[in-house]
């Protein structure tokens, strides 16, 4: 019998409290991540490339993932590597010269036409515009043609 | 310290009688409504740092669910809080009928019970709407369609409750404003009325 008066029913319900105020702790880091995530913020559609571009030196990647530029003889251009079958990040392969899909294996030329695969439509170009100083500044929300040089 | 104690004293009745803590006379309906409201607030607020109402709705739910950290969890605690909340403040109402509570000296409570019942149908399909999608949009073209054939105020009553929603998004300012604000308050200060008129009925029995 002195053992069931240990725990009184005040006991329990203090556990209990702490029970609650433990479970409401751990709700803290997955709420300060949901708060502070930023992956919804709005992207600025302008891209700036500054690294000297020479010419026949092949596809080089901006600080956007996603956006390349090259100069062949005519001038610059820019390419956004998503895939135009569902979207996803295609890689360059510089060796073959060619765009390849990791989903579903979509293969573009080096000028972004189709090859294969699920995809119909060539790598999306977009618009460039050099500045004085000789870095380039790129539109991603402005398409253009395959032949578009600047 | 010792208001908030005296204040917590003031919440709990003076005495219980010993029928009304019989689970099965209430089965706690209303009470597990108004927990599913507190859960709806709470993950609610949290909602609106990141929906963004009008065009990009859709698309604001779909980042908060896949791509927002613990995201899903509080979309899908706001989403089936509301499901049960529906389900049990008719719930509520049934037994309310079945035990006659709505017969004097309780009729005006059981008049608030219908006006919250309203405010709660109306969070349930606002809430639908503001997802975006195609379906919330053909739901809305549907509710200010049907709210246009009330003679002289239909158009400007859809106006008032939807603002212009698309065919392909349900979601608007509109919308959003009485979902996230105006009705909750609303519904939360006549809970608040109608469970201090439980008591001043002579309900006596815990929340």
């Amino acid at each position: 019998m002195s053992k069931q008066s240990e725990w009184t029913r005040r006991a329990v319900l203090r556990l209990a409290w702490v029970g609650v105020i433990a479970s409401a702790a751990l709700t803290i880091e997955p709420l300060f991540k949901y708060l502070t995530s930023k992956e919804d913020r709005q992207r600025s559609p302008l891209v700036v490339y500054k690294k000297p571009l020479s010419e026949n030196s092949g596809w080089q990647n901006t600080a956007a993932a996603r956006v390349w530029v090259k100069r062949d003889s005519s001038g610059v251009m820019a390419l956004v590597a998503t895939c135009t079958h569902l979207g996803c990040e295609v890689n360059y392969h510089a060796d073959r010269e060619e765009w390849l899909c990791p989903c579903h294996a979509s293969i573009y030329d080096e000028e972004g036409k189709t090859i294969s695969g699920p995809a119909s439509k060539a790598l999306p170009r977009v618009a460039v515009q050099p500045q004085a100083d000789g870095s380039l500044i790129i539109n991603t929300s402005k398409i253009v043609g395959l032949d578009t040089r600047v | 310290m010792n208001d908030t104690k005296s204040f917590v004293n003031h919440i709990r009745p003076r005495f219980v009688s010993e029928g009304a803590l019989r689970v099965f006379y209430t089965v706690c309906l209303g009470g597990l409504s108004f927990l599913a409201f507190i859960v709806l607030g709470v993950t609610g607020i949290l909602l609106m740092f990141h929906y963004q109402p009008g065009d990009n709705a859709f698309s604001s739910v779909l980042t908060i669910s896949s791509v927002i950290p613990y995201g899903g969890v509080i979309r899908n605690l706001h989403y089936w809080a509301g499901q049960i909340m529906v389900v049990t403040v008719n719930l509520h109402m049934l037994r309310v009928v079945w035990t006659h509570s709505y017969k004097p000296p309780k009729q005006l409570n059981w008049l608030v019970g219908v006006a919250l019942l309203i405010f709660v149908l109306y969070l349930d399909f606002s809430g639908y709407l503001l997802i975006g999608s195609q379906e919330s949009g053909a739901a809305a073209t549907v509710a200010v369609n049907i709210l246009g054939l009330v003679p002289v105020i239909g158009t400007w009553l859809a106006q008032i409750l939807f603002g212009e929603p698309s065919a392909l998004s349900g979601s608007t300012l509109v919308v959003y404003v009485w979902h996230c604000v105006a009705l909750p308050m609303v519904a939360f200060l006549l809970q608040l009325y109608h469970f201090w008129r439980v008591r001043r009925d002579g309900g006596v029995r815990p929340l």
